[in-house]
């Protein structure tokens, strides 16, 4: 836009925030585990869990950085909003039910939707395939074959197997 | 170069203080905050609200510094400056903030929502005298809570009182002792004036309890739970000097402060809860919670019948529209007050230790409208 391009910068400073912070946002499919996840990176408790219909919003400290995570509910008529919370983007962290065999096509389909945006040009993304402490769970290698990452050639991306129930996997190694 | 910032400084305090920054930033969070509540996890509509925000605080920010002709640069200087940090400037910075940071934009729009819902009930009360029927019901029973609730803390304060009392007892003694065993005691008898300062606290203290034991003995006896009932509630009322929903002295007045543009204390970042105070505080709650757990009490309204879901339905819906009316109002009144010059943020920093409680008590009540109005 035309107007005053620094603002926020400036608002930022006026915060008086020293520490680096990172923008990321959490997408996937509905119960792809994506507030629990959340939950986790912020060691609160994830047995009450239910369905988002909006969107949750956590602050993780992080290796010295302030990571702001956007949880953004993943029904399929919420999805539609996704695109109103890429901007400002600094990574995209995309968390896929690894046992949901059935709708891998479609999780693969949204994500690359999301890579075409504007918004997230280059923007470096993180796989979760979780629900590893499931039985039924296809491993992380199968899920990237699935996704197509191989033609992922703009941007970094990364898989990572995980369970966000049990907390295992999910620390973000964000670089 | 630091008179520079000195000047940006006052200049961007004096905008920020200005209606032309005041009226419609405060109109926007007034007409917008309906939707919000204190749940976790965020509506979408949220972000579109945000958004719109966003926009405007851009455009008024931006308009602002061409016209005085700070470059932003300017402006970073301004705000770097050690001047910024003074808490009346961090107050008047957070609707700004707001436009940045989500949070904060939604601890805002949550305070004025709640405001708004006991400005409403205020309303309704000051115009009628008494609230229409599908409102009383509910009110009798947020009376019938506050008797319960009186007759709690009145139970804590007597506890307290003993507890104080045997405290300042046992110093005493021990004061008395370790005068008299002379110089083995560091904690020697202390100086009169702390205790003169005990006594004042003491007789404070009693002082505190008069109008309570009054509102006590003028309340007739009540049975538990939440009990239905219309003709209550105006006997109560006329009988209980402290019932401060309606300051009814000062309602002329106080229409006038309320109608004002309110700054927000956004949660957390509040200035004045002093730590002291907080700790008694939050010890008092502490003895509420385990004086209701003896009392037995259950949380109210629980178990509703239809009929009275119904009521609550109907009073939300009442409410909802004396709160547009409300709104209505306010922006008729606004063109009046930009002839004022308006010393808010002044008067909001020296906030009487009675405001603060009432404020305090004023919190209270919001959460138990809430619950009432809106979890159904």
């Amino acid at each position: 836009s035309s107007k005053a391009p620094g603002l926020f910068s400036v608002i930022q400073k006026l915060k008086g925030t020293t520490e680096q912070e990172l923008q990321i946002v959490l997408l996937g499919l509905d119960n792809a585990g994506k507030t629990t996840l959340l939950r986790k990176l912020a060691s609160e408790d994830v047995s009450t869990i239910t369905p988002t219909q909006g969107f949750n919003i956590k602050s993780v400290a992080s290796n010295g950085m302030k990571l702001n995570v956007w949880d953004i509910g993943g029904q399929r008529k919420i999805r539609t909003f996704w695109k109103k919370y890429l901007e400002d983007t600094d990574v995209l962290i995309y968390v896929i039910d690894s046992a949901d065999k059935k709708r891998l096509e479609e999780t693969g389909q949204e994500l690359s939707d999301l890579i075409d945006e504007e918004n997230l040009k280059g923007v470096p993304v993180l796989i979760f395939a979780n629900k590893q402490d499931l039985v039924a769970a296809a491993p992380a290698s199968e899920i990237a074959e699935g996704l197509n990452l191989h033609t992922y050639r703009d941007r970094q991306w990364q898989i990572q197997a995980c369970s966000a129930l049990s907390g295992e996997g999910v620390q973000v190694s964000v670089n | 170069m630091a008179e520079d910032s000195e000047w940006i400084v006052e200049s961007i305090a004096g905008y920020l203080g200005s209606p032309d920054w005041v009226m419609p930033v405060s109109e926007f969070i007034e007409h917008k905050c309906s939707v919000f509540d204190d749940e976790e996890e965020n509506k979408l509509s949220y972000t579109e609200i945000h958004q719109q925000y966003k926009e405007m605080v851009e455009t008024l920010l931006d308009n602002y510094m061409k016209e005085v002709g700070i470059s932003e640069e300017q402006f970073l200087q301004a705000c770097s400056s050690p001047l910024v940090r003074s808490k009346t400037l961090q107050n008047m910075i957070q609707p700004v903030m707001a436009a940045d940071d989500f949070d904060i934009f939604k601890s805002l729009m949550i305070q004025k929502n709640i405001e708004l819902q006991l400005q409403a009930l205020r309303v309704i009360q000051e115009q009628n005298g008494s609230l229409p029927d599908c409102l009383t019901d509910g009110l009798d029973m947020m009376s019938e809570l506050e008797q319960q609730e009186l007759r709690i803390l009145k139970e804590v304060l007597k506890r307290s009182k003993e507890e104080y009392d045997q405290e300042l007892a046992k110093k005493n003694c021990y004061g008395e002792e370790a005068g008299s065993a002379s110089n083995s005691s560091k904690d020697r008898m202390r100086p009169a004036s702390v205790c003169q300062q005990e006594v004042n606290l003491k007789k404070q203290l009693d002082k505190e309890m008069q109008p309570i034991q009054k509102i006590n003995s003028s309340l007739k006896p009540v049975d538990k739970g939440p009990a239905v009932c219309t003709s209550k509630t105006k006997e109560t009322e006329k009988s209980n000097p402290s019932n401060d929903t309606v300051p009814s002295g000062r309602s002329k007045c106080s229409n006038n402060k309320v109608l004002a543009p309110v700054r927000v204390p956004v949660k957390g970042s509040e200035p004045f809860p002093e730590p002291k105070e907080k700790s008694s505080l939050e010890a008092a709650e502490a003895w509420l919670e385990e004086a209701r757990k003896e009392a037995g009490i259950s949380r109210p309204l629980t178990d509703l019948t239809a009929s009275q879901m119904e009521q609550l339905q109907q009073r939300a819906e009442y409410l909802k529209q004396q709160r547009d009316r409300l709104l209505a109002m306010k922006k008729d009144q606004k063109p009046k007050e930009t002839t004022e010059s308006l010393p808010l943020t002044e008067t909001k920093q020296e906030m009487s230790e009675e405001e603060r409680k009432k404020i305090e008590k004023r919190k209270h009540l919001a959460e138990k409208l809430k619950q009432e109005v809106i979890k159904k």
